[in-house]
Parts: C-alpha cells; structure tokens; sequence
C-alpha cells in the first residue's frame, strides 16, 4: 500500500519523478488532505518545486519527441479556421449544443 | 496609434543589453520580428498568414519552455496548439516586443498561463489541494529562475552542479540520467529515504546558488 502520510522531501521526490515522468495528474490524486495541508504549509517545498521545473525543462525538454513544426502549423491553421467559422456562425441559443426532445418533437413537421 | 509610439520611443531610449563577447543574449532574428509585425496587423487574413512563420520561428522554445510544467510531449503540444489560437485571436499583447526574453515572458503570462491553468482545473473537484496551490504547481507565477532562457539555466545549472558535494551532484546528475529513486540508492549504496532526503536538501541549495547567479548577471 502506498504510503499516506509522505513527508515533505517524499512529496517533492514523488513530484518530481511525476513530473519527469509526464504523470502529473496521478502524483496530484496521491495527495491526501493531510499531505495537501502540508504542502501548502511549506515554504521550502515551492522553493524546490521551482527548480525542478528548471531541472525538467533542462534536462528533459530537449529530449522531448514532438511532432514535425509543418504538421503542427497546420493543426494550428485548422485550430485557426475552426475559431473563424465558429465567430462566423450566427450565435447559438443553447451552450450544450443538444436541444431537448421535447422542443425537438415540437420542430418536427408531422408527415 | 499612441500606445505604439510610446512604445517605440521606449524602446530607442533604452539600451540594448549586451553580453561579454558583444552581441545581445535573447535578440529577435528577422524572421521572428517580422512574423510579429505580420500578427499585429488589422487584417484577419493576414494576421492568418503571418501564424505559420510565426509557429515555425517559436514552436521549439515554446514547446520546451511548456515542457517544464507538464513533462508530457502530448499535454504540450495540445497546449501549445490552443496558445496559438489566443495569440491568433488576441495578439494585442505581442505589440511591443524587443527580445526573446520578452515574447517568452509574455507569451507566458498572457497566454500560457490561462490555459496550463484549465488543464488541470476541473481536477481540483477530486483533489486534497487548496486551488491556489494546484495553481503554483501547475502554472506558477514567474520566478527569478523563470525568466532565463534555456542556454542561461544550463549555464547556471553546470556552474552550480560544480560547486556541490560530490555526492550531491551524484545524485543529482543520476536523477537527470533517469534513474528512479532506489536505483540512485543502490548507486549510493544508502536507503531511499536517505536519497530522497539527500535529493532535497540539494535542490534547495541548487536555488540558492542559481539565485545568486541570477543577481550576479
């Protein structure tokens, strides 16, 4: 069983490797509300949580595998042209997207 | 009108920063200045057609800066993709700019910010953590060590590595190998507990350092 009640260079360690690892997200839900309160009680935790974003970045980020800089101009040309047509659009009542299935029945023509 | 005259006369009464060999650390090259021109202009469609010069110029130090806070090549780029659309839409920010440092800067605090932010928001229901302090985890305010540039931070990081213990930077250098915490203790021949213990201790002493080196620039 993993361990509950981690102290504060166990956090920053798990930290760490989680943010080494890409893992972020499970390192956030490991938190127990004891450990939360510890976290935010520690000053030397952000001191150090600061530099091994700087550790990660100089020492991972240039490994890093990304995508080809043309492909990904043009998945953001495509993030453009989406934002264009959707200001274009006359604006939508519904947020959700969805109408109800009454108000849809009502629509309906009957045959 | 007004806003871009100010700020251009702001700009010639301030001095270039020079290094010691004589050209400016963190200076635009042409391409990047004129793809900013490009994103400034009223038109829509050429604010469209200057994105792609725009992209190609900053992707990498962008996607390396983001790298920092999320350690996810997927996370990144799905960031990255939805910073470019703010830019795109709202490049008001992105009028006045004069080095990389700068454009980084901004382009953090104005774009990246927001949207780091809303990776992780809706995880904070089934989170233990105060919002603020999933905030400065996953999208912090700037600090000191924040604004350098990525060939500034190795400088600073080899300089102060090199004023450690040797076990210190041990075990420091074996984590950034990629080893895991009780492969680095085996290394050491010590427990877990002592590594991670050890591991702490010089990182707060790597902030020190690497703030001080800060001031001394």
């Amino acid at each position: 069983m993993a361990d509950m009640n981690r102290k504060i260079q166990e956090l920053l360690s798990d930290y760490a490797g989680a943010l080494r690892d890409g893992s972020l997200p499970v390192f956030l839900k490991s938190l127990t509300r004891q450990e939360g309160k510890r976290l935010t009680c520690s000053d030397e935790f952000w001191e150090a949580a600061e530099v091994v974003r700087v550790l990660n970045g100089v020492g991972f980020a240039d490994k890093a595998v990304t995508a080809d800089v043309g492909l990904f101009a043009s998945r953001v040309d495509a993030n453009i042209a989406s934002r264009l047509k959707k200001s274009k659009s006359s604006p939508r009542r519904r947020t959700t997207g969805s109408k109800s299935m009454t108000k849809t029945r009502k629509a309906e023509k009957p045959i | 009108m007004g806003r871009s005259l100010a700020g251009r006369r702001k700009s010639a009464s301030e001095p270039l920063r020079l290094r010691k060999d004589g050209s400016n650390r963190g200076a635009m090259n042409r391409r990047l200045r004129n793809a900013l021109k490009g994103l400034n202009a009223p038109d829509v469609d050429r604010r469209r057609r200057a994105m792609e010069p725009f992209v190609r110029e900053t992707f990498g130090m962008f996607i390396r800066y983001l790298y920092r806070y999320l350690g996810n090549e997927v996370e990144c780029e799905d960031v990255l993709e939805d910073v470019y659309g703010d830019i795109w839409e709202n490049p008001d920010r992105l009028r006045d700019i004069e080095s990389q440092r700068q454009l980084l800067r901004t382009v953090y605090l104005y774009y990246m910010r927001k949207r780091l932010r809303e990776v992780y928001r809706r995880m904070n229901r089934h989170l233990y953590l105060a919002q603020k302090d999933l905030t400065n985890l996953t999208a912090p305010e700037l600090g000191l060590l924040d604004t350098m540039s990525q060939s500034e931070l190795k400088e600073a990081l080899g300089k102060a590595l090199g004023r450690l213990k040797a076990r210190e930077r041990r075990s420091i250098e074996l984590w950034l190998d990629g080893m895991s915490v009780r492969a680095i203790a085996n290394e050491l021949k010590t427990t877990v507990g002592a590594v991670k213990m050890l591991k702490f201790r010089t990182i707060l002493k790597l902030k020190k350092m690497m703030s001080e080196y800060c001031h001394d620039q």
